[in-house]
Order: structure tokens, then C-alpha cells, then sequence
């Protein structure tokens, strides 16, 4: 099957800053794919390649199919791409805001208007109709500008992070509607922070750190890479002697602050750990299982993402 | 659908859109009215208090409309939509739209030149319910007309694309390199009260060259023969305008690209 999207070996830099050092990627025709990795790893120059907004400086990348070099601004018809930021005509309404995009993609007149009309139905934006769409929320303006992407039909959708400044309310909202989109087949590559998310919307994810893909596959092959693995998590003012101890047991570990979190075998109880780390002052420990952040973490492995992540790299003895 | 039909399907659409935001901001339509007619109003006051000076209402309404208002609406309103749409992010937006840059270039000028055509429709509305009176060709008054307002959104782009990253500098940038076009293009002061070397300056402004020639047709009935050179001046800037425009609306489309 020809992929909707095949990048190799790509290369970018910005000045001296190299943000994507071989970067390869493949995606079939109508799959969900999620884009993940700490902030500044090069996902949404991913997507900005994708969209002719930038060009790769080596590599190549393909977009159904065909070379990206040979494609003209029509490719730009077969793609919807929702930028981070929402970016919408404020004083208008929001039918107006999709009908003046539906004009930019060359749709009739008659074909517009009905398009719009079913996005506004199927965004349950309808009850907006007369209102100014700076007057509508954050959410709703998400809704929109998902929706705006989308007023041409394009086969291949871009997201970059979509539910990054929406509350609870409008992230569940706009993941119902990326799963209706999913399901009808559209091939979607979004970027995000959270696995829980690439989760529940993506047939596969892929792992970026340092402009380079680390791992790719489905989320529960992702948590397979953690096999027998339990998550430790030690409160201490003695930070140094609890990672000196865990390098000792070979436990890989983070840290933030006060807060450690040790990679320990599945097989441990509480007590066992507690006695592994001697000496050390323990304010409080859990034990959990591993979760889908250790396990991005673990694959990841960069301290920038997350405020929750250790202020030093993930260490292996 | 032809590559032609597109542009004009596009270039109508955004036209269509600022057309649309530019009636939703209602106080601002009223202040683009109030604001040149009272300008005219004043001028026209005091210049027919001058004995010296003829026809005050009818050399004020041409100094103003092409001096303050197609300024302030068409220059002011070019820098004002590329700053929001900077602003906004929909600049992003729209490049990633097979929207062709020439498109979105002529849909400004089109929006303009419709807002335009109603600032002169108002203006002399007004300056014909208080005397005033148009005594030249109209031909002509349009043709000087249209080389003023495509002036104005070539110089506007240029101006948007380069200086004004926001909306708050829009007013600055026009503030500071308009008022003194204005002053030294004669729309408020005649230029013989002004000193010589002042005068010598004045005449690289196009702003004057604009004000003589549309007041010499509106207010003197000049024809093509005695404002020829006026005439020929604004060709030429008018094509450098949109030549300086083209080129920097196509430096902002690469600028703004993501980095």
C-alpha cells in the first residue's frame, strides 16, 4: 500500500541549531498516528515540512506517494493542517470563518455553503451561529479551528498538539471528533505531550528526542519495552544517597527536587526496596505500576517535557 | 475549476471577508466618516475666511479626501490588516490554503478601493450639502483617485509587511511617517505659507503631487495637459508602491513561515 506520508533520513536546521538529524518516518493510508516527544524535539517541524511551509535541507519526504519536490501549492488542497495556535477571523461568525476558507479551496458557492453546514451540525457549532467568534471559549474555538482544517475534506490531516489549551471538557470533545474522523478513515499524524492521549486516538505512535525517531509502534508495544518493571516513588532529603543506592541495584532513576522515582523490578515488594536503600532518610514511598508517562519518560528520556520529570537525564548504571 | 477562475474566486473571497470585518467594526466605519468630514469641515472654514483664497470648501474637500482620508483608510487600513493577521496567526493559516499570493494582494486592493469609492461618496456628499462643488473632469478626478488609493496599498503593504508586527504599531508607524507626508503634502497648510526650502522638500512628497493634481481637477477644473506632470509623478510612484508592496508582501510570506 503506497504511504500517506514517508519521510527519510530529513534533515533541518535553523542557524546552528540542527532540529531534525535524520529523521524517517512512515505512515500508510488511512492510519492515526501520534507524534511525541519533549518540546523543541522537532515535531511541529515535522508537520510545517508536511504543510510546504519549510523545506528539508537533506532527506526526502513523500506525501502519497509522490516526491514533495514535484508537488505544487494542489497538495496544499489534499491536506487539512490545525496549527497549534488557533488562528481564526475574530469579528466574524464562525460559518462565516469556514465559508471564507471553503472559497480559498476553490468550492462553489453551493458546495461551500453545504459544507459548512454539515461542519457546523457535526461540531455541534450550530448554537454559535450569531456569535462573534471571539466571543466564543478557548474550546470552542478549538472546535472551530479543527473544523476549519477540515472544510475542503483533505485525505491527509495534520494536527499539531490540538487539545494543548483546552480544558478537560473541550479535549474530550475534540478527541470524540478525532476517533469520528479516525474512523471514517482519514489518515491523521498529531503531534502531543501525553500518551494517554496517542492512546486512545492512535493506531501508532512515534517517539521523537533530538530530532531523531526512537521508537515507533503502538502504545501497548511501547509498554511492553517496560517488561516486569514497577515504579518506586521515594520522597527524601537525601536524594544523593538513595540514586548512589539505586545505581548500586542497577535501577535506572529520575529525580525532581525531593521526589525520586526508581525503576524497580515487578517482583519487589515495598519492604524489600525500603531495606535496598540502607540508610538513607525516607520522607514517604509508593510503589506503583508503570504508567504510560514512565514509560514515555523511559523512551524519551528527555527532562524538558514535563514539569514533572527529573531535573537530571534518566540514568542507567 | 481554471487557475484563473481560482484567483478571482479567491481574490474575491478576500475581499468579501474584509469587507465583512471592516462593516462589523461599525465605530470605526462611522470614524473613517466623521473624522475626514470635520477635518474638511474645519479646513474649509478657515480657508474661506482667507479673502485670498478661492473656493476654500472646494480645494479642502480634494486636499482632505486624498490627503486624510484615503491616507488614513487605505495606507492606515493596508498596515492594520497585515499587523492582525500577523497578529492572529492567520497568516500561517492562509499559507498553508493554496491561496495564491496575488490573490490575497488584489482582494486588499479591491476591499480598499471599495472603501474608498464610499469615503469619496461621503465626503462630497457632505462638501455639496455646505456649498462645495466638483468642477473638473470626473474622469480625470478618478483616474487621480485610483493612482492614490493604489499608492496608498502599495506603500501600506510595504510599511505592514516591514514595520508593523503588531496592531499597536500600526498607529505608531503611521503617526510617524504619515503626519509629516501630510503636513509637507499640503493638506493642511497651503504650501506658500510654508518656507522655500520646505517647499523644495515637499516636492519628492507624493502626497503633494497627489493633493495638486486631484485638487487642481476637483477644485480648479485643471485638465490632463495642465496636471500632466502631477500625473506622470503618480504613475510612477504608483508603480513603485505596488513594486515595493508585491516585493515585501512576498518577504513577509517567507518571514512569517515557522522557524
Amino acid at each position: 500500500m503506497t504511504a500517506a506520508i514517508e519521510l527519510a533520513d530529513v534533515h533541518k536546521s535553523f542557524g546552528n541549531h540542527q532540529v531534525l538529524n535524520g529523521f524517517s518516518l512512515r505512515i500508510p493510508q488511512g492510519e492515526t498516528w501520534g507524534l511525541l516527544g519533549p518540546n523543541g524535539c522537532g515535531k511541529s517541524t515535522v508537520l510545517n515540512m508536511l504543510c510546504h511551509l519549510i523545506s528539508c535541507d537533506k532527506g526526502q519526504i513523500k506525501l502519497l506517494g509522490k516526491p514533495m519536490t514535484m508537488l505544487g501549492v494542489e497538495t496544499r488542497s489534499q491536506i487539512g493542517f490545525c496549527p497549534q495556535r488557533s488562528a481564526l477571523y475574530p469579528d466574524l461568525m464562525p460559518a462565516e470563518n469556514l465559508l471564507f476558507f471553503a472559497r480559498l479551496y476553490g468550492l462553489s458557492e453551493l458546495q461551500s455553503q453545504q459544507r459548512v453546514a454539515e461542519l457546523m451540525h457535526d461540531f455541534s457549532l450550530t448554537d454559535f451561529s450569531s456569535t462573534p467568534v471571539k466571543h466564543l471559549s478557548g474550546g470552542w474555538q478549538q472546535r472551530l479551528h479543527l473544523a476549519v482544517a477540515l472544510v475542503h475534506r483533505p485525505t491527509l490531516l495534520l494536527l499539531d498538539e490540538p487539545t494543548a489549551a483546552v480544558d478537560t471538557e473541550a479535549r474530550l470533545a475534540i478527541w470524540q471528533l478525532i476517533e469520528k474522523l479516525r474512523d471514517e478513515g482519514t489518515t491523521i499524524l498529531m503531534t502531543s505531550h501525553h500518551l494517554a492521549e496517542a492512546e486512545r486516538l492512535c493506531h501508532q505512535v512515534a517517539l521523537m528526542r533530538d530530532g531523531k525517531l526512537v521508537a515507533q509502534g503502538s502504545v501497548s508495544d511501547l509498554l511492553a519495552r517496560m517488561p516486569d518493571q514497577a515504579v518506586a516513588k521515594v520522597q527524601t532529603e537525601d536524594v544523593s544517597s538513595i540514586t548512589q543506592r539505586a545505581n548500586l541495584m542497577g535501577w535506572p532513576w529520575r529525580h525532581l527536587g525531593n521526589d525520586v522515582k526508581l525503576f524497580v523490578p515487578l517482583s519487589l515488594s515495598l519492604r524489600e526496596i525500603w531495606d535496598a536503600l540502607g540508610e538513607a532518610k525516607i520522607t514517604s514511598i509508593s510503589l506503583q505500576p508503570v504508567t504510560l508517562d514512565d514509560a514515555y519518560l523511559e523512551l524519551v528520556g528527555d527532562a524538558a517535557s514535563l514539569p514533572t520529570l527529573a531535573s537530571k537525564p534518566r540514568h542507567r548504571p | 475549476m481554471s487557475s484563473d477562475q481560482l484567483l478571482l474566486k479567491q481574490t474575491w473571497a478576500v475581499t468579501r471577508r474584509l469587507m465583512l470585518e471592516q462593516w462589523r467594526q461599525k465605530k470605526g466605519l462611522v470614524f473613517w466618516a466623521v473624522f475626514p468630514a470635520t477635518m474638511m469641515l474645519l479646513f474649509g472654514m478657515v480657508y474661506a475666511h482667507n479673502a485670498s483664497m478661492r473656493a476654500g470648501l472646494d480645494a479642502a474637500a480634494a486636499g482632505i479626501l486624498v490627503g486624510a482620508a484615503l491616507f488614513f483608510s487605505c495606507l492606515g487600513g493596508t498596515v492594520a490588516v497585515i499587523a492582525a493577521e500577523r497578529e492572529r496567526g492567520t497568516l500561517l493559516r492562509l499559507l498553508v490554503t493554496p491561496l495564491r499570493p496575488s490573490a490575497y494582494f488584489l482582494g486588499v486592493v479591491i476591499s480598499q478601493l471599495l472603501l474608498a469609492l464610499v469615503q469619496v461618496v461621503v465626503l462630497y456628499a457632505i462638501a455639496w450639502l455646505v456649498g462645495a462643488k466638483y468642477n473638473g473632469s470626473v474622469w480625470l478626478g478618478s483616474l487621480i483617485l485610483l493612482l492614490s488609493v493604489f499608492s496608498y496599498v502599495g506603500m501600506g503593504f510595504f510599511l505592514g509587511a516591514r514595520f508593523a508586527k503588531r496592531s499597536e504599531e500600526v498607529v505608531v508607524a503611521l503617526s510617524a511617517i504619515g503626519v509629516p507626508l501630510l503636513v509637507l503634502g499640503g493638506t493642511f497648510f497651503p504650501m506658500e505659507i510654508m518656507p522655500q526650502a520646505m517647499q523644495n522638500v515637499a516636492q519628492l512628497n507624493p502626497m503633494l503631487h497627489m493633493n495638486q493634481a486631484f485638487k487642481g481637477v476637483a477644485a480648479y477644473g485643471k485638465s490632463f495637459a495642465d496636471l500632466r506632470f502631477e500625473i506622470i509623478f503618480l504613475v510612477l510612484f504608483c508603480g513603485l508602491s505596488l513594486a515595493l508592496g508585491v516585493q515585501s508582501y512576498r518577504h513577509l510570506l517567507g518571514m512569517d513561515k515557522p522557524q
